[in-house]
Formats: structure tokens, sequence, C-alpha cells
């Protein structure tokens, strides 16, 4: 096999790039990463042979839309990350083998790139019934998960699902979905985050691994930092009119077709992290914002459990009915108010009875 | 007892040899096939059974209706849309919202692009691979490919030179020895028949479709915001039109329009120029292999969608037939009520769930689930590592749903048929011309081959049915209509304490409702039955198998080893597992 | 630490008289110094500003009119909400650090006694006193302990509260290189959505809403009930014994 095996070199050249703008780019690369001139050329000797990255890509519990989105990439284009970037040896959804034959690929993986391969994991795994919500060989899909992640170099979480827990670990969480970083505990993990991940975010992370050969910075979550670090609202297009004060106040209102803010539509732009504002979606045609929905905050941990999608303050169920900070709060104030009034009547009654009876003492 | 009758009048044997296939891959989720082969390599029992479930109907309970459609849309990301649409309609029949002709006009076209972004994806990723021999491509002559291509079809990427290039970039790519997602594919099978210049073709329009699968969903992004899950909105859709005002370049505007408008074109002409030649070509090289025909050719449903006028789901206003047919009687179309107790209602004798009464069915108004993992005692291995189920017990994720007691297939062959039935010209005349180039008879509609063909034309019947409404939508707002969204009942405030309602769609794959109930303004109960719900149903009490369990019926195998006739016929539903067990 | 049995505060009444030369007929104290005055009514202040300012924030205006260039309404509601924000931090540090130059009142609102089993006793007979039950209160020269418990809990604990969901929140839109969000960015540690701190720094706003009716209530009432100045006390500092 090895003679045969094409490097990350060979792909590039064959798609026309010459060995001088090769070069180049290590260079590049090597200054971009703050290395001197020897270090590129140890990144092109790199490139030139080393084989493209096993990715064994397994799904849990999900919806599959983070496959969905990931063939969606624009750049690169899906095809040339599968058959030039990555070798996508194993992936449920779109290879050719089924039952035995797909299964002998996991074993074999784990022998041959023992410590080399990047596992990928759309979805998570149930743990209630013994795992069994999600049968995988007639097995636990846990137990798959946990034999593949021993010998993987990294974890990449993909979606909302494998990083937080999504739709189906929403409340009450009947099979207890788990998110990776609980099952998986000694590995690094990469959370790349979204019901669905934007494409370009999805590619971008794995070609970053493969062209950079290191694992992106990731911040306080597990998230990459470099399409993680801002909020849909510091970059919304819509933020001038957040700050003039200028709303949607109802749907399909004027507001809404002038592009005002959709704050009180319960846009949770404001506290979701996500590159949706600048890299958007589906080759930069549009994101949830700019189509006129607020954004319902889906790169977020429990984002399915803050209330209705349309308020702007999250539903707090631990009070009974729910109910939202302010109405807890007015509640609350105006119990302690009606409190104040009523013991100030009693202090009033007391004081004038208490001054009787002086009066009458006096005499 | 190894030998079996069901009523629905299919004889099954488990007294041969036992082939398990799991995971089956190349679908949506997870999902496990067992059969049973005589000694010819015939299978003369399946059973089919789905491998997960996440419990999305429980999680909805107690939830803001106006909320549902984000839950259920994750109900499934291939399918994206669907799901959420079907909600929407549900949240809106329960409540009595109305919603404005050109929300209606973008709600078909959002519907219409994911038929034809989910088809096209379907036949060539996840479906092509059963029929295609990605190795012998390597041996085909480019020069006699490209002459193949232009005997097909005008498809302007068809010289010898973009072959050849082609070919060199396989070649390198084998030779690699990292075969990527197509190692330990059943190359040399003998199920293949292509010449090498068909399979070649057919993989150029393998990366072709996926470089094109990514344009066609910029519809939903224009006016969803995102593709996969696009939003959607109760009363309407959330994208305002703006075409001339202030602020116009914020909202649906012309060159928002134009962008819609240029990829449908683009989808029309793919559909026209690579899909269905494609289809016919491929096809003609299996036309003997009829096998897997399953209910189709007994008993059929479609709900019918594509509503051409606002608000109205009678089947006259339905542009997708709508109707059941029984025991192969084409010759009456029966009618379909979802409100009905007695028409639509779910088993789980078979299933991993618990009723009170496992003998009867429950309406989805009154639907329950509740999971219950339990095997069967024929079972071998253990509750953690099963290695063959026993069918006699519960042994599947998937419920049992049944129209009056019957099973029925769903899907684009079952909505053709309806449609073929009810002699409607849209659906009747592509059908008999595909038929005739093929030199095949209608009864060879009910197959594996007719499955995927029926798509095909679907596909682009869903194509010019986006042109329409994207023409209906531009004639409104030019005769100054651009409302979007109907807001008088979006505040809780205004809903009646209780009520009930249902919504429908024609999804990809078939025939979904999601049925709900609300109660002081939240979800009491909510019950999704879905297209590989129906296909992929269990046994009922009475023993009837679905639809994937009928399809294998009866198929030789020419290498039980190497599944490859059972991934074909079962890939021939595009089964979605995510979405049957939800 | 603040001993207030009477005896204890007559003798501190005398000490306190003599050091700062006030008539001892006018039974007068000198409780609460110039730094704790001058922060209470900027505390008061920028409480108030960022009550109003911090509900708008949640809520939203209602929409203005014009272009987006020519409107800062939201803006300039966001930034008055800051800059109080500031002043409330910083005077609350301020505060911190007179708590130990400051006389022993200065540090009453940083704790509570709770291993004290005769201040529990004293909270007691300050319910009773509240509910009712009981004719005369107690005479304390700084707070009675039941409004040292509320004031720890409902204000120093609650502000504290505050001060650190709203820089972390503040460090959200200064981004993750700023001091802010370095410094206060653990609070995501706790709630990963920072839909949740939003959340409960909102939940905040009540509790202290609620403490300021309490308090004002509480500070009128005993100023006409209890005869001791109390309002007057945090304008002169003097508290005045009235019998
Ligand atoms: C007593 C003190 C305070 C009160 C009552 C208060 C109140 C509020 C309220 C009610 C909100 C709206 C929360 C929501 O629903 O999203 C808010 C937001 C905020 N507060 Fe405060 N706050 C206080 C102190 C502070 C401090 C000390 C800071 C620090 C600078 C601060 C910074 C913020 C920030 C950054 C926001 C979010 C603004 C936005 O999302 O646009 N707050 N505050
Ligand atoms: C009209 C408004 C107010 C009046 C008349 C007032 C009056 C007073 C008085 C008389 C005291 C001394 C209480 C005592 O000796 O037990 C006091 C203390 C205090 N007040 Fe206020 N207050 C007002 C508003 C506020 C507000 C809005 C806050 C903050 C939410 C506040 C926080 C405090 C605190 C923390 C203390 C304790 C100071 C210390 O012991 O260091 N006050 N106030
Ligand atoms: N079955 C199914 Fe779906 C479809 N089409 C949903 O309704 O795929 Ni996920
Ligand atoms: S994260 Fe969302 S989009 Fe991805 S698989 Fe899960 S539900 Fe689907
Ligand atoms: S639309 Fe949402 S993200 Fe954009 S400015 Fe308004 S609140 Fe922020
Ligand atoms: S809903 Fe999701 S897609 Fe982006 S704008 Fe919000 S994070
Ligand atoms: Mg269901």
């Amino acid at each position: 096999m090895s003679a045969a095996t094409e490097t990350y070199y060979s792909v590039i050249r064959r798609q026309g790039i010459t060995r001088r703008s090769f070069h180049k780019f290590c260079s590049l690369t090597a200054t971009s990463l703050g290395l001197g001139p020897l270090a590129a050329s140890r990144i092109a000797n790199a490139l030139e042979t080393r084989p493209r990255v096993p990715v064994i890509w397994m799904h849990g519990l999900e919806c599959t839309c983070c496959s969905e989105s990931f063939i969606r990439s624009a750049h690169p284009l899906v095809k040339d990350a599968v058959l030039s970037m990555i070798s996508l040896d194993y992936d449920d959804t779109i290879m050719a083998a089924a039952g035995h034959q797909a299964e002998a690929i996991l074993e074999e993986t784990r022998a041959k790139h023992k410590g080399k391969y990047l596992l990928a994991v759309e979805g998570n795994p149930p743990l209630n019934e013994g795992g069994m919500f999600c049968i995988d060989g007639g097995k636990p899909f846990v137990e798959k998960l946990r034999m593949m992640a021993e010998d993987a170099m990294a974890i990449i979480a993909w979606g909302a699902c494998a990083s937080w827990g999504c739709v189906q670990a929403a409340k009450p969480n009947p099979t207890q979905a788990t998110p990776i970083d609980k099952v998986i505990t000694n590995k690094p993990i990469i959370k790349v985050p979204g019901c669905p991940p934007i494409a370009e975010v999805m590619t971008g992370v794995v070609t970053f691994i493969t062209t950079f050969g290191k694992l992106p910075e990731l911040d306080r979550q597990g998230r990459p930092k470099m399409f993680y670090s801002q909020r849909i609202h510091d970059k919304c297009y819509r933020r001038p009119h957040f700050d003039a004060g200028q709303f949607v106040e109802k749907w399909d209102d004027e507001g809404a077709r002038k592009g005002y803010c959709l704050y009180k539509m319960g846009c949770k732009g404001p506290t979701t992290y996500n590159a949706c504002s600048t890299v958007r979606w589906n080759g930069g045609v549009s994101f949830p914002i700019q189509s006129g929905h607020g954004c319902i905050g889906c790169s977020e941990d429990g984002f399915w459990d803050k209330g209705s999608f349309y308020d702007r303050l999250t539903n707090i169920k631990q009070f009974g009915i729910e109910k939202n900070a302010d109405q807890i709060g007015v509640a609350a104030a105006g119990a302690v108010g009606a409190a104040v009034a009523a013991h100030a009547a009693v202090t009033a009654v007391k004081r004038l009875a208490s001054k009787r009876e002086d009066a009458a003492k006096d005499h | 007892m190894m030998v079996l009758q069901t009523p629905n009048r299919f004889k099954l044997d488990n007294s041969g040899k036992r082939i398990v296939v799991d995971p089956l891959t190349r679908i949506e989720g997870h999902m496990r096939v067992e059969v049973n082969v005589d000694s010819d390599n015939v299978i003369r029992n399946a059973v089919s059974t789905g491998t997960m479930w996440r419990g999305i109907e429980t999680i909805l309970k107690g939830r803001d209706p106006r909320d549902a459609w984000a839950f259920t849309e994750r109900i499934c990301g291939v399918c994206t849309g669907t799901h959420a649409l079907t909600s929407v309609r549900a949240v809106e029949n329960a409540l009595g919202i109305t919603i404005p002709d050109n929300a209606n006009s973008i709600r078909n076209i959002m519907q219409l692009c994911l038929q034809v972004h989910d088809h096209l994806v379907h036949f060539y990723h996840l479906h092509a691979l059963d029929w295609v021999d990605i190795v012998s491509a390597l041996k085909a002559d480019p020069k006699a490919t490209s002459a193949l291509a232009q005997s097909v079809s005008s498809w302007p990427l068809s010289s010898p030179g973009y072959f050849k290039d082609l070919q060199i970039r396989l070649t390198k790519f084998v030779e690699s020895g990292q075969l990527g997602p197509f190692k330990n594919g059943y190359w040399g099978h003998a199920a293949y028949k292509l010449p090498p210049e068909a399979n070649l073709m057919a993989v150029a329009h393998y990366l072709e479709a996926l470089d094109f699968q990514k344009e066609i969903v910029k519809i939903h992004t224009i006016y969803g915001g995102k593709n996969p899950h696009p939003n959607w909105l109760v009363g309407g859709v959330p994208c305002a039109i703006n075409v001339d005002d202030v602020g116009a370049v914020s909202a649906i505007n012309i060159e928002r329009l134009n962008l819609v408008s240029s990829i449908i074109d683009r989808c029309i002409e793919f559909t026209e120029k690579v899909y269905l030649p494609d289809v016919v070509a491929i096809g003609s090289f299996y036309k003997d292999w009829l096998f897997g025909g399953g209910l189709s050719g007994k008993s059929v449903m479609s709900y019918g969608d594509i509503p051409e006028h606002a608000n109205d789901f009678s089947a006259k206003s339905l542009k997708l037939p709508r109707g059941v047919i029984i025991n192969g009687n084409l010759n009456e179309v029966l009618p379909i009520d979802h409100s009905d107790p007695a028409q639509i209602q779910e088993f789980v004798t078979h299933s991993w769930y618990k009723y009170a009464d496992e003998s009867k069915g429950l309406h989805p108004w009154d639907g329950v689930t509740e999971p219950n993992y339990q095997l069967g005692p024929k079972t071998k291995g253990t509750k953690t590592d099963i290695k063959e189920l026993d069918e006699g017990g519960k042994y599947s994720w998937i419920k049992a749903p049944r129209w009056r007691g019957h099973a029925v297939e769903v899907g684009p062959l079952a909505r053709y048929i309806v449609g073929y039935a009810q002699n409607e010209p849209e659906f009747k005349e592509p059908t008999e011309k595909l038929l005739k180039t093929l030199g095949l008879p209608v009864s060879a509609l009910f197959s594996t081959l007719g499955r995927t063909a029926a798509r095909a034309l679907e596909c682009e019947w869903a194509a010019h049915q986006m042109r329409y409404f994207q023409d209906k939508l531009v004639a409104r707002i030019k005769a100054g209509d651009t409302s979007t969204a109907n807001v008088e009942k979006w505040k809780p405030e205004s809903w009646p304490k209780e009520a009930k309602g249902y919504g429908f769609t024609e999804a990809p794959r078939g025939a979904l409702a999601h049925w709900i109930k609300i109660k002081d303004t939240r979800i009491d109960n909510y019950q999704c039955v879905v297209p590989t719900t129906w296909n992929g149903s269990p046994r009922d009490p009475k023993g009837n198998i679905g639809a994937f369990e009928a399809s294998l019926m009866d198929t030789p195998m020419a290498d039980p080893e190497k599944p490859l006739e059972i991934l074909r016929t079962i890939h021939s539903f595009d089964p979605c597992l995510a979405c049957s067990t939800h | 630490m603040i001993d207030s049995t009477p005896h204890a505060v007559a003798a501190e009444i005398a000490v306190d008289a003599a050091r700062t030369d006030r008539s001892v007929e006018r039974n007068v104290v000198y409780v609460y110094e110039a730094p704790v005055r001058l922060w209470h009514w900027i505390n008061a202040l920028a409480i108030l500003v960022l009550g109003l300012t911090g509900y708008f924030i949640g809520s939203a205006t209602p929409t203005v009119s014009g272009e987006a260039s020519d409107n800062f309404l939201f803006g300039y509601i966001r930034f008055a909400h800051f800059a109080a924000g500031y002043v409330l931090a910083v005077s609350f540090l301020l505060r911190v650090y007179w708590a130990f130059m400051g006389n022993p009142h200065a540090k009453q609102i940083f704790f509570v006694p709770v291993w004290r089993r005769s201040w529990w006793g004293e909270v007691l007979h300050e319910i009773r006193w509240y509910a009712f039950l009981i004719d005369q209160p107690k005479k304390y020269v700084g707070h009675n302990p039941l409004a040292q418990l509320t004031m720890f809990f409902m204000y120093t604990v609650t502000v504290l509260f505050m001060i650190v969901t709203g820089f972390a929140l503040y460090g959200e839109g200064a981004g993750h290189d700023s001091w802010q969000y370095k410094l206060f960015g653990w609070v995501f540690s706790i709630w990963p959505n920072s839909q949740d701190v939003h959340t409960w720094h909102h939940l905040g706003l009540w509790i202290i809403v609620t403490f300021a009716i309490v308090h004002i209530y509480v500070a009128i009432r005993e100023d006409i009930m209890s005869r001791q100045s109390i309002i007057s006390s945090m304008i002169s500092g003097e508290r005045e014994f009235r019998d």
C-alpha cells in the first residue's frame, strides 16, 4: 500500500499547482505559524511524503444534517476534500461498504493507523438502556465510539449533538444522550458546534489540521477560536438598527421589511458564538437573520431549553409554571411592595392606637 | 413454525441461512437487515430493524407550539425542512391560522427544492454505487464514454478530454491505496452490469452532482436563512418582501428573486440533461433485474402536497396526488382523512414501545410513545450484543403504522402510482414515456428500478413546479401583494384553552404527517408518523409485513456474503432511520 | 465584631461623642463616615441608572424612526448601563477598601456573624419587632442584625454577583482578548451558554429592586418609629438617639 500512497504534495501537484508555488505556500505557512525558513522546508517535506490523513466519521444519535452541511462546502469543494485532502475511510452515510465489510474497516484502521487517524463524530451516544437507543452492529454505539477513540489522534465533535447533546438531549433527554467529551475524556476534542455547523467551518477545521499539521487553538469551551470567538451579534449587519433602537415589532411589519433588528422577536445573536454573520451560509448567500428569522442560538449549549425561540427573555422552569426573569421579578417586587404597604398600614394603626393610649394615660 | 403466510400475502420461511447486514450503510441513520436465504440464495424471510430512537415526541411535550417546527426539523437533516413545514401546518390547523398566498408559494418552493435536492443526492451519492462499479470505470475508453454521453444527452461536459482527465484523477486515487469511502466496496460483484464507459460517465456525474447539490439548496438559504435546517414560521414565512422601498436590500428583493430563478433554471437543466438520462442509461442495463416490488404492486398511499391555493388542502388544490390504493386495485383510489381515528393507527406489538393494550393500534392524536426495550425469546446473543433478532418478539425502534389495518408503501413511486391511477397526465405521461424508452411494461414499475425511476421523474417535475411557484410569487408581488405572514394569532393569549390539529406533507420519502394537541398554550401531545415509519415498519399484530421487508422477498443473491442486492432494494426506498423513529 | 449590647452602645456613644466633640446631650453617634455616605448616594444613583437601563436592555425600547445612522438610542442606553456599571464596580472596590480603613460600622455589610448564637437571638428579636410582637426595638449604632443580614445577602452578595456577571457579559462584547473577559470569562465555565448569564444577571435586578423597596421603607419607618435618626444618618453620618 505504502508504495502507491498518494501524498498531499502529489495531490496538489495534480491539481495544477507548481512546485514553486508549493514551496511558496510552505514558507508562507511557516511564517504565519511564526516559524523560521528551516521549518518551511520541513513542512514541504512533510507534505510531500505524508499520506492523506485517515478520517473515521461515526454517527450516533443525530439527524445527519452535519454530513449534509459538510457536503455543501464550496471552498474547498467537498469532492476535493474527500478525494485529495483526507482519506475518509469510514462514514456510514456515504461509504460503499456495508455490514461486515464496513466493520472490517474500523478494525483495520485501528491497527494500521494507530494514533494517526482523526475520529470525527456526528451525533452522540445515548447511555440509557445500556446504550441500545443507538445500536450499531448489534451493539451499543457507545462501545464502538470508545473503541475508535482509543487509538485516535484527536476527535472532532461535529455539531451541537456531539458538542453539547442537542435536540435529543433536550429535557427530559429520554435516552440520556451524552456529548462526546462526557464519554471520552483522554483525547483532544475539537468541538465544532452548530445545528448544523457551517460547511466551510467544517472543512476549514479539517483542512487546518491537514494543512498545518496541528490542531487548532481552542477556546474555553473547546471550540476553534478562529471560528467561534465572536458572537453573531458582534458582526451582524443589522447591528446599526440594534444600536439605534430600531426593532422588528411584529412579523412582516415595516421594520421587518426594512431589515430592522430582530432582538424583540427573540434573536439569540447576542448570546451565540458562531461564524454565521461573517462566513454566512451556503457559499455566503445568507444566514438566518438576513432571511428574516432571529438566530435561535443553534451553536450554543442547551439552546433547546432556554425558553421559546421567540422570547427575548428565557423562561425559568424552576418557578413553577414557566416565567421569565421580569415576570418573576415583578411578582416578587410586587409581593414585597404589597407586604410593605400592609406593614406600613399596620404600623400606622398601631402607632395611632398607642398614641391614644398615651394620651389616655396622660389624662 | 418455519413457513408462514402473512395476511398481505407473503410467504415467509425462516428455515434457511440467516444473513445479517448491520450497519446498513448509505442511508440516513442506523438500520439493520436480517434475511433468510434458501439453498439457491433466494431471500425467503426478511427482517428490517430501526436501530435508533431519540424521543423527540416526548421532548416536545410542554413546549411552545410555535417552536415545534425547529424541534421536528431536527428529526432529520436530510429531508430538512419537511418536518418543519408539516409542524407549522399542524399548529396552524389546530389554531385556525391562515397564511398569505406568498407564504404558500415560498413554502412550496422550499418543499420542492428539498425534493429536487434530496432525490438528486439520493440517486448519485446514496444509491448509484449499487449499480455503478467505480473500479471498472478505470478500464473505460474516454472516447467511447464521450460518445455514450453525447448519445444520451446534450449536457456539455462530455468531451473525451473531460472523461480522460477524470479517469486520470480516478486512477491516481485508486493507486494511492487510500480508497476512502470506496474502500471495501463490492467492486467486481456479479450483480454489476454496466460497461466501463457507463461506469465512468456515472462517476463523472457523481462528482458533478456533488458540486451541484450545494447550489440547489441556496433557495433554502435565501428564503430560510440556511441549509440544512432553514427557518420557518407559524403563520407564514419569516422572509419579508420589499422590492423597491427603503431597506429593500435587507429583505427578499429583485436580486434575491433573480438568484432563486437562476438556480431553478439550473435545476431544470440538470435533471433533464443529467439525472434522467443517467437513469435511462443505467436502467437500460438492468432491465431484467425487476425484483424488489414488495408492497408497491399492492398497497400504496400518498397524502398529496403542494397546495395551489393557500390554506386549501383538498385533493383538488394539491398538486401531488392524494389517496390510497389497496390490494393492487388501481381502479379505486380511496380518500384519506387524517382526523378519522379508524384510518391511521400505529401498532407497537413488534416495536420497542409500550401500550396498555398492544393488540390495538392508536390514532396519533391519542398516540403514546413510551420506550420498552426487550427482545424476543429466540434472539441469539444478549441484550447488548445481538447476533440474530427474533422477529416473533419486539425487534425495532420503528412503530408499525397502518391505514385501516393495511401496510402501505409510500414515496415517489407511491405518488406516481396514485397519480397514474387517477389518470393525472402530469404523472402518467412521463411514466409511460420512460417505460416506452426502456421498452418495459407498466408492471415493471412495481420494482426496485421503478422506485428509482419514479424518483427521477418526480425530481424533474419538482424542478418545473418550482419555476411555476416562483413565477406566481413574482406575479403577485408585481400586483402589489408583498404580505408574507399573518400575525393575528401569534400571541398565545389569543389561542383557545384546548385545540388539536394535524399537518401533512409529501416528504421526499413519502407521506408525512404530524398530529398535535395543545392545552393551555403548550403542547399536550405530539405525534409524527413518518414516511420511513410506514416503509420500514415491523410486523403488526396480524402479521402484515411492511414495505422494506416485503420488497426483499424472493430476491436472489449472487453472493450472500456481499449483500449488494439487499442494499440495492433497500436503498431504492431512500430509507431515513432518524425520521422513522424520531 | 460589633458589640451592640446596650452597655457597649452607651460606651461607644461616649467615645464617639468625645472624639467628634459633639453635644452629649443630643445623644449622637458618628456612624457613617463621609466616604460611606458619599459612596451610599453614588451607589444608589448608579443602581437607579443600572436598573432602569438594564430593564430596557432586557425588553428593548419601542422602535425609533429614521435612518439607523442618525439614531443611537439603544446604544446610549447600553452606554449608560456600562458607565454606571463601572461606577458601581469602582465605588464597590473603594467601599471594600474603606471597610478596612473606616470605623467598625464600615465592615458591617460585608459579613454576617452566623457563628454567633447571640447574634441569631437578636435577629429573632428584630423579626419579632417587625412582626409587631414587641413594643420597643433594641437600639443599634450601626445596622440592626436583621438589617445586616438583609444587607449582606440582598445587597453585598447580589451586587458582587451583578458586577461579576455584568463584566463577564461586557467581556463578550469587548472580545475574548479583552481584560474583562480574561478576568471574568470563567463565569462561562459555570454557564457555558451566555443566555443563562443574562437570565441570572436579569434576576439580580429584581433582587435589588426588592431590596430597595424594603430598604427604603424600613429606613423611613425606623426614622419615625424607632426613636433614632435613620435617614438623616445617611446624610449627616450621625445617628441620634431620641431618648
Ligand atoms: C445592580 C447592578 C446591575 C443591574 C440591576 C443590572 C441590570 C441589567 C439587566 C436587567 C440587564 C438585561 C439582561 C438581559 O435580560 O439580557 C443587564 C444587561 C447587562 N449588564 Fe447589567 N446590571 C447591573 C450591573 C452591571 C454591571 C456592574 C455591569 C458591568 C459593566 C453590567 C453589564 C451589563 C451588560 C454587558 C449587559 C448586557 C447588555 C447587552 O446584552 O446588550 N451590568 N443588566
Ligand atoms: C431614597 C433612597 C434611599 C434612602 C433614603 C436610603 C437610606 C439609607 C439609610 C438611612 C441607611 C442607613 C441604614 C441603617 O443605618 O440601617 C442606608 C444604608 C445603606 N443603603 Fe440606602 N438608602 C436609599 C437607597 C439605597 C439604594 C437604592 C441602595 C442600593 C440598592 C442602598 C444601599 C444601602 C446600603 C448597602 C446601605 C448600608 C451602608 C453601610 O452600612 O455601609 N440604599 N441607606
Ligand atoms: N422518512 C423520512 Fe424523511 C423524508 N423524506 C421525512 O419526513 O427523511 Ni429524513
Ligand atoms: S447537531 Fe443538529 S444538525 Fe447536527 S446532527 Fe445534530 S441535530 Fe443534526
Ligand atoms: S438581529 Fe440579532 S444579532 Fe443582529 S443585531 Fe439584532 S439582536 Fe443582534
Ligand atoms: S441559529 Fe444557528 S445558524 Fe447561525 S445565526 Fe444562529 S447560530
Ligand atoms: Mg411517531
